[in-house]
Parts: C-alpha cells; sequence; structure tokens
C-alpha cells in the first residue's frame, strides 16, 4: 500500500475496518480524503453497509419440531438443584 | 450517513436482551426455554459448522450444548450474557468434537491472502491502464435497496448468499452482523485475533455484496 494515496482496490479491503473505526489515524486521513473524492467508493461502502443490516434482519430457520419437542422434555426433566 | 459516523458496535454494551429470559428458565418456564432454542438453535449449528466436518454433526454439537444448558442453568454466574455464555459452551464442544474428527481448527490458519481479495481484482483498472487501481468496473448504485430487500425473494437470495459462504466467514458473519456480538466478544469466542476477525468478515460481507449487487441488476 502506498503511503500518500489510497486508491479504490485498497479502500474495497478496509471498508469494515472502517466501519468498526479500527483503521489507525494516518491510514483513517488518507481513507477519508479519499472517501471525499470518490463517489464510487462511497457507493460501495453504503452498499457494504446496507448489506449487514439486511444481514441482521435475517433470522435463522427454527429447528426441527421434533428436536425442538425433545430438548424442552429435556428441560422438564431436568434434575431440580436446592434452590433457596 | 455521511463516512465516520457509522456506529461503532463494539464500543456499545446493550443490557442483556436475555435477562427476562433466564429468570424464566430458572423457574422452570418450558414456553421460555422452547424460546430460548428456537431463536438461538440455527445460529449455534452455523458456528459449529465451522468446526465438524458434517451438518449432522454440527447439529450433534448444538444438541449437546443445550442439554450442557439444561444441567447449568441454575449455577450461571451472569459474569457474561445468557447468548454469550451459551454460545462459549458450544465453541468448547464444537472444538472438542472437531479435535476427536482430527479436523485442523479453522480459523487459526487466516490470514489477509488466503482467499483472495475482498473484491476481484478484475473490478479495477491494472497497471498501465489510466488509472491503476481504481474502479474499472464501478459499483452501480442500488435503488431502495431497504424496500426491495424487504421481499420474500431478496430475503432468500440473501440467506442462498449466506449459505455459500466458507463456514468460518458464516460464522463470523453471524455472530457480528445476525447475532449483533460485538469484536472482542466474537475474538475471544472464536480465538481470533481482531484483525483476522475483521478480515473474515469484511469478506463475508462483500461476497454477500456482490450476490446482492447481481439481484439489484436483475430486472425488478
Amino acid at each position: 500500500m502506498s503511503f500518500d494515496e489510497i486508491v479504490c482496490r485498497e479502500f474495497a479491503e478496509l471498508a469494515t475496518d472502517y466501519l468498526d473505526g479500527a483503521l489507525p489515524d494516518a491510514t483513517l486521513e488518507l481513507v477519508e480524503e479519499h472517501l471525499a473524492m470518490c463517489d464510487w467508493c462511497r457507493d460501495y461502502l453504503g452498499q457494504i453497509e446496507a448489506t449487514a443490516a439486511a444481514v441482521s434482519h435475517t433470522p435463522a430457520a427454527a429447528p426441527a419440531p421434533e428436536t425442538l419437542q425433545a430438548l424442552v422434555a429435556a428441560f422438564r426433566d431436568r434434575p431440580k438443584e436446592d434452590r433457596p | 450517513m455521511p463516512p465516520g459516523t457509522a456506529p461503532r458496535p463494539e464500543t456499545r454494551r446493550a443490557p442483556d436482551a436475555d435477562a427476562h429470559l433466564l429468570a424464566a428458565l430458572r423457574a422452570g418456564d418450558e414456553s421460555a426455554f422452547a424460546a430460548l432454542v428456537t431463536r438461538y438453535h440455527a445460529t449455534l449449528k452455523r458456528v459449529a459448522r465451522a468446526y465438524v466436518s458434517t451438518d449432522a454433526v454440527a447439529e450433534e454439537v448444538v444438541q449437546d450444548t443445550w442439554l450442557a444448558v439444561i444441567a447449568g442453568i441454575d449455577r450461571f454466574q451472569e459474569r457474561a450474557t445468557l447468548k454469550t455464555w451459551v454460545f462459549h459452551i458450544l465453541v468448547n464442544k464444537a472444538k472438542s468434537r472437531g479435535k476427536r474428527e482430527r479436523r485442523i481448527v479453522p480459523f487459526a490458519s487466516l490470514s489477509r491472502d488466503d482467499d483472495g481479495p475482498a473484491v476481484s481484482a478484475d473490478n479495477f483498472q491494472r497497471e498501465g491502464e489510466a488509472w491503476p487501481g481504481h474502479w474499472a468496473t464501478p459499483p452501480r448504485p442500488w435503488e431502495d435497496p431497504e424496500r426491495r430487500l424487504e421481499s420474500l425473494e431478496a430475503r432468500e437470495r440473501l440467506r442462498e448468499a449466506i449459505a455459500a459462504l466458507p463456514d468460518v466467514q458464516q460464522a463470523v458473519l453471524t455472530l457480528r452482523d445476525v447475532e449483533g456480538l460485538d469484536a472482542p466478544e466474537v475474538c475471544g469466542l472464536l480465538e481470533l485475533s481482531d484483525g483476522n476477525q475483521r478480515v473474515i468478515l469484511h469478506r463475508a460481507r462483500a461476497r454477500v455484496r456482490a450476490d446482492l449487487a447481481r439481484y439489484f441488476e436483475e430486472p425488478a
């Protein structure tokens, strides 16, 4: 990576570090200079954010009903510890 | 959102969203336990799958995890959230199962160069072209992504894109972006360095982004 400029190919690798606030100060400065002048990388960054947001609304599938029933039965039958 | 103002998940500590479940579990509330299993079962399986060789073994590991949760719930000390505690049990079980299968722990060997760049080099101008390293095929703007991503079809595509990721990327993406664990929690859980964790997460997001980009380019 060059030290005076970030190019799009380099920013494409750094977007998550940027969103996490994990870039060292010197790199952060170069990234912000780049983003200020590159519409395409701003689009890319927005799409990475939109992707993370979309993923967060993707609930995983529920367990098989018979698995759930068996586990609930195990919970029901658990040995009770002495509680105050 | 302007650059630099993005939320920084690792600095935000939410109260334990499952706190109410814990009290109910300790009181023996079966519907609370069913809710917990329903909520986390598939996520646990995705994480387990990064350590063991088949879906069937991952399913066994998750069921063993639930039995350990049942056995330990009265003694759970609340030094971590309920969710983090459950994930730690899962990872320990998955890891020892993976060792018995003589599977190399996948997270240990990852570095920035293992798997090629997050965005293919073909998308950028090469040396000798007018602007080396700049976009040759720039990202096309997405029209109204929130609305389009609400459709069932888009959700199905998204689910397929996640399922097609390498196991390790699925695990990290699921923990960070689906479950909302912060970076230090994920590093501790999967024994990853901060840098590796972020590289894996970014590759996962970049692949899913590329799949969504293809979806957005299809006629609506």
